[in-house]
């Protein structure tokens, strides 16, 4: 029965491709604008993963990594003398403005690194070597800085080729990948004092103090033992990933606007498929009232509308979230719109679809368990 | 069919006093007025008699398929009355087969998967099922269009297909309401004497509900209802004809 169950569903083309056509768009619709929200809520931390530590000092008031207040260079010391603090270096980062050959400015995120550790370098290097960052005006460039930076598209900017920030020459001597910019701008890695030169002066330079653990201390009990004695803010990196998330979930319109989206989703799948497996279940009323009179259980008719419902969910399910990956395919490619799938996102939306299958079906089951068989005979 | 002993032991079926109502209040209609009914094993039996009068009803009774108010129902030896709804639904599904007016075939599924559903509500494998399917449209003229869909056949051959779908699992109990009102005059009759020869069976009960009298020649006996009740039995045709039938 159940074969014929399936055949009775594939029998009905127009409703078949109803309700596969409104599963896929539910699936994609969820699948892909939770992966979007994902993708940009990375973006949001991807200063930590290009400069990473495990302990982020910064301005009592600092809620996320995208928005720092300048300390003073003297905090640098300060944390450094708190016990637990293995070592701390400081960190400049800020935006400004790179002039090119052809007098055009674009904007940079600045790094400036402490020039005897390196402490915050980025994580792949693709060509060059960090430690002649320790030579004067030279800077470390990302893959999106080759390409803004450079004149034209024939002549890629290369180690060794120049550019000017504020006035002042700087020397390329590397290349490395990072992660995008919450804002598109690309990194442009130099020391620490080499950025206070580059950068225009201002009376606190300081962005972040990165600092690690001294051994027999994890990274939350020296950030709380640094807070404690400097009344600076101390993160570790999952608390300042947390916190900046939470700030974009408080302070934007972003959560809202992509929640709105994928409830969206949900609505318009349950409404479709919901609405359509009513109608085929209607539609067939006079034949599963005929399997009923043939001694056909509702447990059985019951059964088979949940197996037709389930399939359509799971083809529908399976376009939907293939499309999805084929748009983050496209889309990792091109660096836009941000884009993140994480395992568990295609089971939420598996869940989320099967319980609107299961709702679709539980409608026509209704329908069945009121059934009179008796009606058969009725014209 | 001389073989057959048509006494009390020999009924299929035994209605005694039954009765039915539907509706409450204003709307309420007395379908069924203690009714006393019986038909014989191996007998073709005819439920006539005017619109609206019980017919229908009664024979959804017999089947299982509508619940009764009072009275009792005997069908081959199983009370309906005594029983609880899960088992009447196995009831149905092993002692009825059913014949419907307009047929009733799923319109997706193909001649062989129409006919083999009782055997697979039954539980029968599917191989086993679709084989006795085939052999049985066959039988009935249809051989070699296993695959098609009911669409592409004429209305006879579609109830020839719904006679091979009630016959398919062996019920002792055939139930047809109107077979032939959606049929042609030479179809409906091609149909009435497949039926009959369905009915020649040791233990075999056809009951049909008609208001078509050009089939009434082909009936073993005649059972008249007026207004909830059953009114007269006739014998044979002829008797009916007598009595003022028509
Ligand atoms: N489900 C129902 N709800 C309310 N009234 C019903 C229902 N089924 C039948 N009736 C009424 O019961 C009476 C008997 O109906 P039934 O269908 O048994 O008659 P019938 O002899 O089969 O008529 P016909 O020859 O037109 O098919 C009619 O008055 C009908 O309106
Ligand atoms: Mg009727």
């Amino acid at each position: 029965m159940y074969r014929l169950a399936l055949r009775m569903l594939l029998g009905d083309r127009a409703k078949y491709v109803m309700l596969v056509g409104g599963l896929t768009f539910a699936s994609l619709l969820m699948t892909q604008q939770c992966a979007v929200f994902f993708g940009l809520l990375s973006w949001t931390t991807s200063h930590m993963r290009n400069m990473r530590a495990s302990i982020w000092v910064v301005d009592p008031k600092v809620e996320q990594i995208n928005e720092v207040k300048p300390m003073r260079d003297t905090d640098v010391n300060r944390v450094r003398t708190v016990t637990g603090v293995a070592y701390a270096v400081p960190l400049y980062t800020g935006i400004i403005q790179a002039r090119i050959a052809d007098g055009s400015f674009k904007p940079i995120e600045m790094v400036g690194l402490d020039a005897t550790t390196l402490v915050g370098r980025p994580p792949r290097i693709l060509s060059g070597r960090l430690e002649d960052l320790r030579l004067p005006n030279t800077v470390m460039i990302d893959e999106l800085a080759v390409q803004r930076l450079s004149l034209n598209k024939n002549r890629p900017l290369r180690i060794g080729d120049t550019f000017e920030i504020n006035d002042r020459e700087a020397r390329v001597i590397g290349i490395c990948r990072t992660d995008r910019h919450f804002f598109g701008y690309p990194y442009v890695f130099t020391t620490y004092d080499e950025a206070m030169q580059f950068a225009p002066r201002t009376r606190k330079m300081l962005s972040i103090v990165l600092a690690e653990p001294a051994p027999g201390w994890s990274a939350a009990q020296t950030a709380r033992q640094i807070e404690k004695e400097t009344q600076l803010k101390a993160y570790t990196e999952a608390e300042f990933e947390r916190s900046t998330i939470k700030w974009f979930f408080l302070n934007t319109g972003i959560p809202a606007s992509f929640g709105t989206t994928i409830l969206l989703g949900f609505i318009v799948g349950m409404a479709i498929s919901g609405q359509t497996f009513y109608s085929f279940v209607l539609e067939n009323l006079k034949h599963l009232g005929a399997l009923k009179a043939m001694g056909a259980s509702n447990g059985l008719l019951a059964r088979m509308l949940l197996l037709q419902a389930m399939t359509v969910g799971m083809i529908g399910y399976g376009l939907g979230v293939g499309l999805t990956v084929l748009f983050g395919i496209a889309v990792l490619k091109k660096g836009q719109p941000p884009f993140l799938m994480p395992y568990q996102l295609p089971l939420f939306t598996l869940v989320v679809i099967l319980l609107i299958c299961a709702f679709a079906a539980l409608l026509g089951i209704r329908k069945i368990y009121k059934l009179e068989p008796a009606v058969v005979f009725r014209g | 069919m001389a073989e057959i002993n048509n006494n009390g032991n020999g009924l299929a079926v035994h209605v005694r006093n039954v009765s039915k109502t539907f509706g409450t209040g204003e709307a309420r209609i007395q379908a069924l007025k203690n009714v006393d009914f019986d038909a014989r094993m191996g007998e073709m039996l005819m439920v006539v008699g005017p619109s609206g009068c019980g017919k229908t009803t009664l024979l959804s009774v017999i089947a299982g398929t509508l619940q009764f108010d009072g009275g009792d129902i005997e069908v081959f030896k199983t009370r309906l009355h005594e029983l609880k709804q899960r088992d009447i639904t196995e009831f149905r599904k092993r002692t009825v087969g059913f014949i419907f007016q307009q047929f009733n075939l799923i319109p997706t599924l193909s001649l062989m998967e129409n006919v083999s559903v009782p055997l697979l509500i039954n539980g029968v494998r599917r191989s086993a099922a679709e084989k006795k399917a085939r052999e049985l449209l066959e039988q009935l003229g249809l051989g070699g269009r296993e695959k098609d869909l009911p669409t592409l056949l004429s209305g006879g051959q579609q109830q020839r297909v719904a006679i091979a779908r009630a016959l398919v699992h062996d019920p002792k109990l055939v139930i047809c309401d109107e077979p032939t009102s959606a049929l042609d005059k030479d179809t409906g009759a091609q149909i009435m004497e497949l039926l009959r020869e369905v009915a020649r069976h040791r233990d075999r009960c056809v009951i049909v509900v008609t208001h078509d009298n050009r089939v009434f020649k082909y009936a073993d006996r005649m059972t008249e209802m007026e207004d909830g009740r059953v009114a007269r039995v006739h014998e044979t045709y002829s008797e009916y004809k007598q009595d003022g039938g028509i």
